[in-house]
């Protein structure tokens, strides 16, 4: 499903509210027009349009901000509050059967229709960026400039010989672009051609200002993508009128979906353009306008997004918007029918950049969050459990003074051990598979779990202390981690404990000579002490538990009562302390 | 010091709107509810705010449909005004000064022009006791009105506005206080005490906690503190009243509704789930469950489609029909207190605080909006009161939002603390929080501080956490030695101690080369590379509250604040304090993204805000009583678009903005006038027409409606006008707007419907109007005179409905539409022979 939505051969509408990018309208390929919040990555509306699958949506723009209404007899209070951000509200929606649908997010339902204007489908709508009018492109090949404040057509004229593919209304508001077979430019004030430009071979999707500077001040540039058109063009209005050629041009490497701008205020300012390419790539440039440039421009990074999977598949991205800081930016990707929204920080440092996301959890999070707003955090069995007693849990144990010459020293002994331990099998080199103390050092040599645990799972007193005392000097140490490292599971404890008592016995007085015995037995004392602090409160326990169950005992059964007892007693995970 | 007019505290939001049961319109669109000392309306199907009703000068306590007016709303508020609203435009119509703080307001529809008010009692101001007052609410044009015309109805009821309701008819009030239900009549202007005993032999508990009565029928339910629900009838009587009892809850019903028919009884209470109960079948039940927390009030829409609760976490559900939650209007989430700092996420730039139990909220500040709710705990919450459960107590983001550390705590009274240490690393691919580490019992005793190292550019991070156990721990991300299989985890690097002190806070320095951690009164400097205890501070006496390193430029100064009232600043160089100053700092803030300091100051029951920079003397920015109360939170946020002021005193708010939390939790935050007026000078109201809600049926009538236009008038300007709709002739609103079920028979309205598409020759109006009088005239017919004459007309007005169908379609040829006038006048005839009869 991912893979089609890159690919559809109609564009469906996507757009991000303006400002704050709060949120993300989308019409998917089923016709309903979604409303996506960015920030908690949420489904907020749907709308489904009456006439969804005749009269599809063809073309989406977001209203100018609404803001809360200033009432008239306003003071100043002390903790009065502001009026709060402006909120994007209304959505004019441009639909295949021609009427242009205006909806409002803030009431989740139609505001109202204009119609009867076009007969062809509209392809375009435009806000005015001051006044509530609003501007249609349709197939009919004429503009219509709406008074929303009636709901009535204000003025219809005809703007080319083929359709009116793209809009434009500048920052001023003062003139607009059209594109049919060349790109016009409007005077709103007369509705009379300004300028006109040759235009695309193909369809014109994308019209954009690109400065705010007046027409007058050769200054003013916009740009143009074209269906079928691996290049944005961009075009000065220059104060000659000698300007029917485009000046710059952007390489792309499909067509241009979707467009986002930072326009630029003056000439040391530097325009800022996301682009996202029908194969799902988003391109970012940045580039100061000032004349013409021969050379078409390649992007200053381009961002590409991969699944996870083991043959990654491109996750096609469906729109970005650029924000305050450079190197920010919001997209959104996956599927039209559910988008996943991020905002990232992209290293423009790097000409391409490859992010890999798994799209299947981040939805089936945002999805639980859009009904409960709770969001889960993922707990895999992979993270990592430290209980009092375990490495880790308190800060490793350094000797009493130069912890780090200490540490060196410990590194040298090591190696030592090594070549010793290296040095004594081979010495004597007689398999003797059936004494324990051979085998030990065998598997403590070659680390095999399955020797060690053979080895470690005699309980028998009498042969663990001949094994451990037949043990050669230089295979002390290594049992002695092993056990500690064995010891971690409490099950084994019972069985480790009896092998620690005999090491202890027999092999005291080489430890004593070790010069770093405090951070090789460190650990293991941590552990016998978080295990013994409990040992006062359980003897407490035992000893009330025993006289419950003596008291219990004259009630109940003897027989019952013992097998009680015994079973409380020795399921106990710490009987092992009681041991030691 | 100088004050600064140029920049004022204004309310960022985050207040309660589950203080007073909140108001459903009468088309069920918008739902009203009082929050601080404004009216919010959301609607009802997007949950967004659509606009504030701002105008009281206090906490509002009330709100009310108008009950003559479905299009107005009263709302009281303790400031003593009782204000009359238009809601969807906005506008405050009225404001009726009553002069005495009201705690809550009620009216009925049979009561035309006075509303009811609970005041205290008016000897004093100040007393526990309130009374219940008729406000006779008097017509005036002009827009400030004093209401005097009081008089009180009953004295010595509850302040709780759960606790009084207005009767059947408006016959009635009852209240309930303490043990005693207590019902005034109008009429007999007589009232009847009802009490119960302090609680039976098994331990109940019989205080009323709330109070509805039915709405067709004598009955009045009321719910206990031991989670009874009671139903009183017959309580005209003194004697020989009744009531049965009900009992699901558990613990108290906290608030009791009747639907709008009488069919159902709706209850809720600390246990969370909606109880439906049938009326006079009270053994069956239906139930909402896990709705989230305790239900505090619930309302029902005028036409009982639409339920909706308020919660105790500041939340309010709207629930349609009884069984699917619709929508959530979530505000910010108020525990019993804040546990954590605030934070802000550098990644989502989200405020983050603890929310919902063992949850973190983040909160969107700009739009003053819950985000998200984090669980961190990951363990069922069991709603009953008077239980321990997990709660988050700390958590601490590090600079790159890459990894959260959050302490979850459950204290119970006899037994031991259980503390868990929990890291979370935020999976870019999965764009969620993964669990690493998870540390149980990471000190012995409750966990004081709790931070990140800041250094942008270390290899390692660093979490320190200290606590009462007289232990400090310092935690390191590093891979085990041992183990193949995993990534890196976090481990203990260092333990460190001081005398057997207590350490109250820690932190870092910016570049993570220090860490001061304060043991009581000594401020204890710390190396993190080689934990060497390189310096100590200190100032007795008075025990360090607060800490902070400069940044930037005053990166060599560390600030503290001491419980005996001291600020002090020693300078890190020369290990000695640069100077000090007396003030009782309840807290010290530094600026991440600048060298600047806050410090709150608490004086005289209000807070002073003092910004400064470590080196210089002067304060940049002073602020005094920035609000009542202590402030004990507080976070710089980073703003979205820099301001660029050059003013000295404003430019600490050019690339953030500090947010604080009052006493009530309300977040307030500072704003200059100069982001004022840009606000201000962008925010244009669009005005836009909203003409039609598009139907399937306005389809169809539009679109024949237009190309008859067209056939008529063939004049095609390009300012084309808007065709007149449809909707615009009498019959066809007649017909669209009256519900389905009182219409007369399809039959009768054909005739009407098709006689409305007919081409107007001369005198359209009239006939519209003869239309319309007709229709009417047949409906009563319709209701007065039942089956027989419609069977016996039945025949002829089919034969003609398929007749006018047929020619409807087509264009009318003037001897149809002759044809049809006549069978018209048959049919007038007919009528008025129907009526002489």
């Amino acid at each position: 499903m991912a893979a089609d939505a890159g690919s559809s051969p109609l564009q469906l509408p996507c757009v991000f509210s303006p400002k704050s990018r709060q949120y993300l309208a989308l019409c998917a390929q089923d016709g309903r027009l979604r409303i996506w919040n960015t920030d908690s990555k949420t489904l907020h509306q749907e709308y489904v349009p009456s006439a969804h699958l005749s009269a599809t949506c063809t073309c989406i723009a977001w209203g100018p901000c609404r803001t809360v209404k200033e009432g008239p007899q306003r003071k100043k209070r002390k903790s009065e509050a502001v009026q709060v951000e402006e909120k994007p509200d209304l959505l004019a929606m441009g639909t295949a059967a021609g009427t242009v649908l205006i909806y409002s997010t803030a009431k989740g339902a139609l505001h109202c229709t204009l119609d009867g204007g076009h007969s062809g489908g509209v392809n375009c709508v435009q806000w005015h960026p001051e006044d509530s009018l609003l501007y249609s492109g349709s197939d009919d090949t004429n503009i219509i400039e709406w008074d929303l404040q009636t709901g009535k057509m204000r003025s219809k004229w005809k703007a080319d010989r083929a359709a009116v593919t793209s809009l434009c209304v500048s920052h001023d508001g003062k003139l607009l672009l059209s594109a049919g077979q060349v790109i016009k430019m409007w005077d709103l004030d007369t509705k009379e051609v300004y300028r006109k430009f040759t235009g695309h071979s193909t369809a014109v999707t994308t019209l954009r200002f690109a400065t705010t500077r007046p027409p007058d001040s050769n200054g003013l540039y916009f740009l143009s993508g074209a269906a079928h058109d691996r290049l944005l063009s961009v075009w000065q209005v220059r104060q000659d009128g000698k300007d029917k050629n485009s000046v710059v041009s952007f390489t792309l490497t499909d067509e241009p979906r979707h467009i986002d701008l930072v326009t630029s205020n003056s000439k040391e300012e530097a325009v800022r353009l996301s682009v996202v390419c029908k194969d799902g790539q988003l391109h970012l440039f940045e580039h100061f306008l000032n004349g013409p440039c021969k050379k078409p421009l390649s992007p200053l990074c381009s961002v590409q997004m991969s699944d996870t999977k083991d043959s990654p598949v491109p996750i096609p991205l469906l729109a970005a918007a650029l924000g305050a800081d450079t190197r920010n930016v919001l997209l959104a990707y996956g599927n039209h029918l559910q988008p996943v929204m991020e905002r990232v920080e992209i290293n423009t440092a790097e000409r391409h950049v490859c992010l890999t996301r798994d799209v299947q959890t981040n939805l089936s999070i945002s999805m639980e969050t859009a009904v409960s707003k709770v969001k889960t955090p993922i707990v895999s069995t992979k993270s990592r459990v430290l209980v009092p007693g375990l490495p880790g849990h308190q800060a490793p144990v350094k000797g009493m003074s130069q912890g780090s010459e200490k540490r060196k020293k410990d590194t040298d002994t090591k190696e030592v051990r090594i070549l010793l331990m290296k040095g004594a099998p081979k010495g004597t080199a007689t398999l003797q598979t059936d004494n324990f103390a051979v085998l030990l050092v065998q598997g403590l040599e070659s680390n095999d779990a399955n020797i060690l645990n053979k080895v470690f799972q005699t309980r028998k007193e009498v042969v663990i202390k001949k094994t451990v005392a037949r043990l050669p000097l230089p295979a002390v140490l290594p049992l002695v981690e092993e056990v500690t490292h064995t010891f971690v599971p409490s099950y084994r404890a019972v069985l480790m404990v009896r092998w620690l008592k005999a090491v202890l016995m027999h092999h005291t007085s080489y430890l004593a000579s070790l010069p770093d015995l405090v951070t090789q037995l460190g650990v293991l004392y941590h552990m016998i002490e978080s295990r013994v602090k409990m040992f006062h409160k359980l003897t407490k326990l035992h000893g009330k538990l025993y006289l419950l169950m003596t008291q219990v005992g004259i009630i109940v059964y003897r027989k019952y009562l013992q097998y009680f007892f015994l079973s409380v007693f020795f399921n106990r995970p710490d009987s092992a302390v009681l041991e030691v | 010091m100088v004050e600064h007019g140029d920049i004022r505290v204004v309310h960022r939001g985050g207040s309660k709107i589950n203080f007073r049961e909140p108001v459903i319109t009468n088309d069920s669109s918008f739902l009203l509810c009082a929050s601080g000392e404004c009216v919010k309306v959301f609607s009802t199907s997007t949950e967004e705010c659509i606009h504030d009703l701002r105008g009281h000068t206090d906490l509002v306590t009330g709100v009310l449909l108008k009950p003559s007016n479905h299009l107005q709303v009263y709302s009281c508020s303790a400031d003593g005004t009782v204000r009359l609203w238009d809601f969807t435009d906005g506008i405050l119509i009225k404001t009726y000064v009553i002069g005495y703080p009201i705690y809550s307001i009620y009216a009925s529809p049979d009561h035309e022009g006075i509303i009811f008010i609970v005041t205290p009692m008016l000897s004093d101001k100040r007393s526990e006791l309130f009374q219940l007052v008729a406000v006779h609410l008097p017509q005036s044009g002009d827009q400030l009105v004093e209401a005097r015309e009081l008089s009180a109805v009953l004295s010595d009821v509850s302040s709780n506005p759960a606790a009084i309701t207005i009767g059947r008819g408006g016959e009635y009030f009852a209240s309930a206080k303490g043990l005693q239900l207590e019902v005034y009549f109008f009429r007999k202007q007589k009232s009847y005490r009802f009490s119960l005993k302090e609680g039976n032999k098994k331990g109940g508990r019989n205080t009323f906690t709330c109070v509805a009565c039915h709405p067709k029928d004598d009955c009045i339910a009321t719910g206990h503190e031991d989670g009874k629900i009671r139903l009183w009838r017959n309580f005209n009587h003194k004697k020989e009243y009744t009531y049965t009892t009900l009992h699901w809850h558990h613990s108290a019903v906290s608030s009791l509704r009747f639907t709008p028919e009488g069919t159902n009884l709706l209850s809720g209470g600390v246990e969370s789930v909606l109880v439906q109960w049938r009326y006079n079948q009270e053994s069956q039940r239906d139930f909402l469950p896990r709705l989230g927390a305790a239900i505090t009030h619930i309302t029902i829409s005028p036409d009982g489609a639409l339920f909706c609760t308020s919660h105790s976490d500041n939340k309010i559900t709207i629930i349609q029909s009884c069984v699917k939650v619709s929508a959530v209007i979530q505000g910010l989430v108020k525990g019993e207190s804040v546990r954590t700092d605030l934070m802000v996420d550098p990644r989502s730039k989200a405020m983050v605080l603890n929310g919902k139990p063992g949850h973190l909220q983040f909160y969107s500040l700009q739009r003053d909006k819950l985000l998200y709710n984090l669980d961190i705990v990951q363990q069922e919450y069991i709603h009953e009161s008077g239980l321990q459960q997990f709660e988050v107590v700390k958590a601490a983001f590090d600079a790159s939002g890459n990894w959260l550390a959050t302490v979850e705590e459950r204290k119970q009274k006899a037994a031991e603390l259980e503390l868990n240490l929990k890291l979370w690393e935020f999976d870019e691919q999965t764009q969620s929080f993964v669990l690493n580490t998870t540390i149980s019992a990471p000190h012995e005793a409750q966990i004081t501080a709790m931070c990140f190292c800041h250094a942008a550019d270390s290899q390692t991070t660093m979490l320190v956490s200290t606590s009462k156990d007289g232990h400090f721990k310092a935690w390191q991300l590093a891979t085990p030695a041992r183990t193949e299989d995993e990534g890196p985890s976090w481990s203990c690097d260092f333990v460190g101690a001081y005398h057997g002190l207590v350490p109250k806070c820690c932190c870092f320095s910016a570049d993570g080369s220090l860490l001061a951690v304060s043991f009581q009164e000594v401020v204890t400097v710390w190396s993190p590379s080689s934990w060497e205890l390189l310096t100590t501070l200190s100032q007795p006496p008075g025990a360090i509250r607060d800490l902070c390193f400069g940044r930037l430029s005053c990166s060599k100064y560390l600030l503290g604040t001491t419980a005996s009232n001291l600020l002090c600043c020693w300078n890190l160089l020369t290990c000695s304090l640069e100077w000090s100053t007396s003030m009782d700092t309840s807290l010290l803030l530094a600026d991440p993204f600048s060298e600047n300091m806050a410090a709150f100051c608490c004086q005289a029951g209000c807070t002073d805000l003092f910004v400064f920079k470590p080196s210089e003397p002067r304060p940049l920015f002073s602020h005094k009583a920035v609000c009542s109360g202590k402030v004990t939170r507080a976070v710089f946020a980073p703003r979205e678009d820099m301001l660029e002021s050059c003013e000295e005193s404003s430019q600490w708010l050019n690339c953030s903005q500090l947010y604080f939390l009052t006493q009530y939790m309300d977040l307030m935050t500072f704003i200059t006038k100069a982001e004022e007026d840009r606000l201000m000078a962008s925010s244009k109201q669009l005005v836009i027409d909203d003409s039609v809600a598009m139907t399937p049926f306005y389809l169809l009538l539009g679109k024949h409606r237009q190309q008859q236009q067209e056939n008529q008038d063939t004049l095609s300007t390009l300012s084309a006008e808007r065709t007149p709709l449809p909707q615009g002739s009498v019959a066809i609103k007649e017909l669209l707007q009256t519900p389905a079920h009182v219409l007369p028979s399809t039959s009768f309205l054909c005739s009407m419907f098709v006689q409305s598409l007919l081409i107007s020759v001369t005198d359209s109006r009239e006939e519209s109007k003869h239309a319309e009088e007709e229709m009417e005239s047949e409906k009563e017919e319709e209701d007065s005179e039942g089956e027989m004459e419609s069977s016996t007309s039945r025949p002829r007005e089919a034969s003609l409905a398929g007749h006018a169908t047929e020619t409807a379609a087509l264009a009318l040829t003037k001897a149809q539409a002759r044809e049809l006038r006549r069978v018209k006048k048959l049919d007038h005839s007919w009528l008025s022979g129907l009526l002489d009869s």
